[in-house]
């Protein structure tokens, strides 16, 4: 059975005051056409986990879509420097950072692909993090009485992952660095994948070693080439300086609609014309 | 070199780069074998730990984000150390996480982190100026340094500014604390002893009265020396390694 929908449709499929888990990292194979069809559909509410973000989450933000942030790190790393939208929305109080040690991020994901209700952390025990956060606590070994650290599980409604191709059916491959995108495919209640390339489902099975996510695990799939741009998608492009340095320069919310308007087209109908179309 | 030295005497070698130091000095902090990671914003780290393998530590193995092992990326990217650059002429994959989970299985040997603020006790805040809750300025969050700083063998910790509200005397949020290796700073290195920093060496292009100046608590040292100036043989690498001075790029922002 076929899964390919538009991007219009994908996004429908996110509700406000979704936990949404984001593929890639920082300024690498994010699914940006998807944030930007999230904000213009005017989410609201959404619980945003990855481990090290950067212009996706910055954008929801902008965009007023986000209520809570769960990571270990947030900026566009040193040359593009800080993520502004992000940080004025946490210090006026409209999003709650919840700070994690990027590995907590994992273990949370981990806790939810197995089911469990939290997963024991090594190493965080001295840090104020255990003060402010309620998903930390430090609880007795139940087998030695040793204090350990256990961070609760963190359960996606969604995860949004963009990889380089997939098969209408959604059995998605990632091209070089997958960073925590299988683990965030196996914690999340419904995966939408949003693909460069629909490749045919013979053609995905004749590898099938090669594919990360297995369809049965898959709720859509978008067909959006540069679904990734202006962030880098790894052998296909790298990012697009001009268009995040035009981005880093918006002001107030008309100059994000207009930046996002000039993406419309492309992010709906790029992939030759009609929505959901397999070339 | 005693401290009179150190307070009125400015080395002949003060032409060297507070970059170049810097990186050198990180570089030396790695040994043959070790494994060593650099995670995000990381350029000074991920020049050093190319020139330790160059020069030193051949059989170090360069563990990364992307999970490139023993990448050989050829040209750096300038905007990023999280990257498919490092996952060119890489031998394997390593992926993140099981990167942490070798920290904390006790394997892994040096991580190379940072942090905005940093007091005597060796406290880092990589994490909110102000209240946690409602800060004054929202940080970009300690990455990996929660969990690394207390696992990893050696964490060495550099920051591009040395100044008083750099190196203050209380933390505003403690991101991470304690095993740190060395803090590297433009103007000198720190160690870590018995629960507090202690100044080790000063850059030859900086001085004692300029540490004691730029440093909101005070100074705890024994015997402190130059630091190292970095050799003609490191130099020619890092133009091998880095012509476009990606190790340079952090102290403009």
């Amino acid at each position: 059975m076929s899964k390919l929908i538009s991007i219009m449709e994908a996004a429908s499929l996110i509700k406000d005051g979704d936990m949404v888990g984001l593929g890639g990292n920082v300024l690498h194979r994010a699914p940006m056409a998807m944030i930007r069809e999230l904000i213009r559909q005017n989410k609201r509410y959404l619980r945003v986990v990855k481990t090290a973000g950067a212009m996706d989450i910055d954008m929801l933000c902008f965009g007023g879509c986000v209520s809570s942030v769960d990571a270990g790190f947030i900026s566009y790393e040193t040359e593009f420097g800080l993520a502004a939208h992000y940080r004025k929305a946490v210090e006026a109080g409209e999003v709650q950072a919840n700070e994690h040690a990027c590995y907590t991020v994992i273990c949370a994901l981990r806790a939810a692909q197995m089911g469990a209700p939290f997963m024991p952390v090594k190493g965080l025990r001295e840090s104020d993090l255990l003060k402010v956060a309620d998903y930390f606590k430090i609880v007795p070994d139940p087998f030695s009485g040793e204090a350990v650290t256990v961070v609760r599980a963190l359960n996606p409604d969604a995860a949004i992952i963009h990889v380089q191709e997939a098969d209408v059916m959604g059995n998605a491959r990632i091209l070089g660095p997958k960073y925590e995108d299988v683990l965030l495919s196996r914690a999340a209640e419904k995966v939408i994948i949003t693909a460069e390339k629909i490749v045919s489902t013979t053609k995905a099975s004749y590898n099938p070693e090669s594919i990360d996510i297995p369809s049965f695990l898959v709720s859509a799939v978008v067909h959006v080439p540069f679904g990734s741009s202006p962030c880098s998608c790894h052998s296909l492009y790298d990012i697009d300086r001009r268009n995040i340095e035009t981005f880093k320069n918006l002001t107030g919310r008309d100059g994000l609609t207009n930046y996002l308007a000039a993406y419309e087209r492309k992010d709906r109908w790029g992939n030759n014309g009609r929505a959901g179309d397999i070339r | 070199m005693n401290n009179a030295q150190l307070t009125s005497g400015r080395s002949k070698q003060t032409h060297c780069r507070v970059s170049d130091i810097m990186t050198c000095v990180m570089a030396r902090q790695i040994k043959d074998g070790e494994t060593v990671f650099h995670g995000v914003s990381s350029h000074i780290p991920m020049v050093a730990m190319m020139l330790a393998k160059a020069i030193h530590a051949p059989n170090m193995v360069y563990l990364d984000i992307p999970g490139g092992v023993n990448p050989n990326p050829g040209k750096l990217s300038g905007y990023s150390s999280a990257g498919s650059d490092l996952f060119r002429g890489a031998s394997s994959v390593f992926s993140l996480q099981e990167i942490f989970d070798l920290s904390m299985r006790g394997k892994l040997n040096v991580a190379f982190l940072s942090g905005i603020q940093f007091d005597f006790y060796g406290n880092v805040n990589a994490s909110v100026i102000g209240d946690y809750r409602k800060p004054k300025v929202r940080m970009p969050g300690g990455a990996g340094s929660a969990v690394l700083i207390p696992t990893a063998d050696k964490a060495v910790i550099w920051r591009t500014k040395h100044d008083k509200r750099t190196f203050v005397p209380k933390v505003d949020f403690v991101t991470a604390r304690g095993n740190i290796h060395k803090i590297v700073t433009p103007l000198c290195v720190f160690g870590y002893r018995n629960g507090h920093l202690v100044l080790e060496t000063v850059h030859p292009s900086s001085s004692l009265e300029e540490v004691k100046e730029n440093t909101g608590f005070d100074l705890i040292y024994e015997s402190v020396e130059y630091t190292q100036t970095p050799t003609v043989e490191e130099l020619r690498y890092l133009m091998k390694i880095d012509p476009g001075d990606l190790r340079s790029q952090e102290y403009s922002t």
